[in-house]
């Protein structure tokens, strides 16, 4: 019977449109036992600048996800929606953005008791037609990435494919790069990122901890 | 495993944290490794060196009574604590502490709005209120106030001003716009000052000073006391801003320039904070931008009165950048790209994916910001000796391209550095910025606020009669820290047991 880290390397061996494929794949404990049920997505992101960003969203929309549109700044995304909703309750995000947009959610995100849980940098070389896909994320995901970004033209389309099967509950993570041929960069920038945020462990510091905080809008007595 | 605090035992600290949970709630002390991450300075000089700062836990009070507490237990086990208001003084340290293994005191769950009053145009908030927070309230509840804001909307009214950070509006000095404190000190006490040592203060928000000495200030970019509560006076809705920029051509019109920049701030014609910038091109040697606050009839005599004066200079030029009208539709709002400057908060400057030197994406910055007197003698004076210390120091460009108007007098010299994730980089430009610290301070300059790790050499320079004000401070803190429990080290202020440490790194 084959080991993780063969069966991994096979998978990615078996994928057609990679130009190459390299894991770092740590043999991640309990691999029997991790849940796949997806993270429920409250949104999903995207630049609307970006080719790449658009065309992950539309296929985000296809699968039945709610997308938010931003042009860099997130500030109105959070200000308007996010908070607001987090406030009642944490809730999973995705998205493909410039990595300034992802710094500045995955630091709000933290006060609502969430972090990155999957991460993948996209770097682009327009001139040799590839992108470089450099993924850390749960296993269980990177596992299919490659098979769910297969045949894609448009690669953010695939990426909205991996970020949607996120998995609901905490996973070991891995690393995995995948380098595949770019032909529609139209205006992409040279690195983008995809990534999921979802609830996990540590409390909401944002909605306050106990009957003695306020949200914003409540008086509290000094 | 995140590291302890020096000298105390493993089963100590884990006593401590026991103790410490028992007074916020376990859930709110924070130790896993995936936790104390989040602690770090994501723009660390020191990003996975050995010296990188890592704190051993965070706590998380929820009340005044609590923080008297955590600080308690600090003291009985001799554990530092490094207060944070939202700890996002990114370019200055972050929630980050000077040394390894101290306790980060994280003051976010305490973000109450205790108090807005439109009528006298102020707030009093608790530590974690953002400036996205006291916005939001002052909206939902259609108050005529306007927020004078740095650029990132997420840091907090009060670490913002306890850093003498510096806003975009009239009310740019956020220290000096703050009124009235309640503090709780080392020992645990709790302290109001200013009209607030009244029981039962009328005029707490009103008035900063009290009766007395004056205190406040010892409580600001220092390590003498937790702040809980802090009053900040509010700029009441203007009618209009307006926005615009003045371009004088030759380098030697400097000094008639900011002369009269000046004379505008001092005279209160013009008193918001404002930019000047050298391109050092054909655009025009110097350009500043200027901010006019006020009913619309004012603000247009003041500009053109304005114009008047810098018309003195042969071949200056005016520009109108945009003129608003208050209050603005979200409409409006919307296609405003800086609209810091109307006192609402964004996190724009982000925005632009930290794109910096043709990589995909940087690792942030660092701030060396020299206070340098309102003077074009003084802006010549520090563009050739910033100039000469940046070939010397081998640093790419030609020195500071921007300077700040901030306070009434005197100009910030902005230079940031690059963050490096390479360790020979990274020192290099570690060893940059204290060149150009000690180079300032030869100058007669320093800084007006450091990144944590660089605090002590900030402080060094300040040595005024063999560092008789840092002597001072020294026994400030012995005899209201004796155990030095808080954020030791901070701007160079070291508790009588840790003062070898010091002397060890000189
Ligand atoms: C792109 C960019 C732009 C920036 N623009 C500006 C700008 O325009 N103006 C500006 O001033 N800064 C600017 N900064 C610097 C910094 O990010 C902000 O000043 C930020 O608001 C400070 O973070 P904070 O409010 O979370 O403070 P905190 O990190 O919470 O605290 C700041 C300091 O005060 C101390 N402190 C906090 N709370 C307490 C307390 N309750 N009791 C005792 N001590 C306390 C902390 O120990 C720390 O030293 C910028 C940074 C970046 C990266």
């Amino acid at each position: 019977m084959a080991s993780r880290r063969e069966f991994l390397q096979l998978a990615l061996a078996a994928s057609a449109v990679p130009l190459a494929a390299r894991g770092v794949l740590a043999a991640p404990a309990g691999w029997a036992d991790e849940s796949t049920a997806p993270t429920p997505l409250y949104a999903v992101v995207f630049d609307e600048r970006y080719p790449a960003s658009r065309a992950f969203a539309g296929e985000a929309k296809r699968l039945g996800l709610s997308t938010r549109g931003i042009g860099g700044d997130v500030t109105r995304l959070w200000f308007d929606d996010l908070d607001r909703r987090w406030r009642q309750e944490p809730a999973a995000i995705a998205g493909l953005t410039t990595y300034g947009a992802l710094f500045c959610l995955d630091v709000l995100a933290r006060d609502y008791g969430m972090r990155t849980r999957f991460r993948a940098d996209h770097y682009l070389d327009r001139a040799a037609g590839r992108v470089e896909h450099v993924m850390a994320g749960p296993a269980a995901l990177l596992r299919d990435a490659d098979t769910l970004m297969r045949g894609q033209a448009a690669w953010g389309r695939g990426l909205a494919r991996v970020v949607t099967r996120h998995p609901a509950s905490p996973a070991p993570a891995t690393r995995l790069t995948l380098v595949a041929r770019a032909e529609h960069t139209g205006e992409d920038p040279a690195h983008l990122v995809s990534w999921v945020i979802s609830p996990w462990g540590p409390p909401a510091w944002a909605a306050g901890g106990g009957p003695e905080s306020s949200l914003v809008g409540e008086r509290a007595k000094f | 495993m995140p590291p302890l605090p020096p000298g105390v035992t493993a089963q100590q600290f884990s006593n401590a944290l026991r103790e410490f949970g028992s007074a916020v709630g376990p859930e709110w002390v924070l130790s896993t490794d995936e936790d104390i991450r989040t602690y770090r300075d994501a723009f660390s000089p020191f990003w996975e060196e050995a010296e990188e700062p890592i704190p051993s836990a965070a706590v998380g009070p929820n009340t005044v009574e609590q923080v008297q507490q955590v600080v308690r237990i600090a003291n009985k086990y001799r554990i530092p604590l490094w207060a944070v208001s939202t700890g996002r003084n990114l370019g200055y340290g972050g929630a980050a502490p000077l040394n390894s293994g101290t306790i980060v005191l994280d003051l976010k769950r305490m973000n109450r709005v205790l108090e807005v009053s439109e009528e006298n145009a102020y707030a009093l908030v608790e530590p974690g209120v953002s400036f996205f927070d006291l916005y939001r309230d002052i909206q939902e509840r259609g108050l005529k106030l306007m927020l004078d804001l740095p650029q990132p909307g997420w840091g907090s009214v009060m670490g913002h001003a306890l850093d003498r950070g510096v806003g975009q509006g009239p009310y740019e000095d956020r220290f000096g716009a703050h009124c009235g404190m309640e503090v709780v000190l080392p020992s645990g006490e709790v302290m109001r000052t200013g009209m607030g040592a009244v029981p039962g203060a009328k005029s707490w928000q009103h008035n900063p000073y009290g009766f007395g000495p004056f205190v406040d200030g010892m409580f600001a970019q220092s390590n003498f006391g937790v702040v809980t509560k802090m009053g900040f006076h509010l700029l009441p809705e203007p009618e209009a801003l307006r926005l615009v920029t003045v371009t004088a051509p030759r380098r030697d019109d400097v000094v008639p320039f900011v002369n009269t920049v000046g004379y505008l701030k001092n005279a209160g014609i013009c008193p918001a904070s404002f930019g000047i910038r050298s391109p050092r091109n054909d655009t025009g040697y110097w350009s500043a931008s200027l901010k006019f606050y006020g009913p619309l009839k004012v603000i247009d005599a003041q500009w053109e009165h304005a114009q008047e004066k810098f018309s003195a200079i042969a071949g200056v030029r005016f520009q109108e950048d945009a003129l608003y009208r208050f209050p603005l539709s979200p409409d409006a709002i919307d296609g405003i790209p800086n609209k810091n400057v109307l006192g609402i908060p964004d996190l724009a400057a982000f925005g632009q994916g930290f794109v910096r030197d043709g990589r995909p994406h940087g690792y942030g910055h660092y701030f060396f910001a020299p206070i340098i007197p309102m003077t074009g003698e003084a802006m010549l004076e520090a563009q050739d000796v910033f100039e000469q210390a940046f070939k010397q120091l081998e640093l790419p460009g030609r020195g500071p391209v921007g300077f700040t108007g901030w306070q009434r007098r005197s100009l910030i010299s902005l230079i940031s550095l690059p963050v490096e994730h390479d360790t020979g980089k990274a020192q290099k430009n570690r060893e940059a910025f204290r060149g150009l610290m000690r180079i300032a301070g030869e100058h007669g300059w320093g800084v007006y606020r450091a990144p944590v790790v660089f605090m002590p050499d900030a402080m060094e320079v300040y040595s005024y009669n063999n560092h008789a004000l840092r002597r001072f401070h020294e026994t400030v803190k012995d005899a209201l820290d004796p155990n030095g429990i808080l954020a030791p080290g901070k701007c160079g202020i070291w508790p009588r047991r840790l003062r070898e440490a010091r002397e060890a790194r000189a």
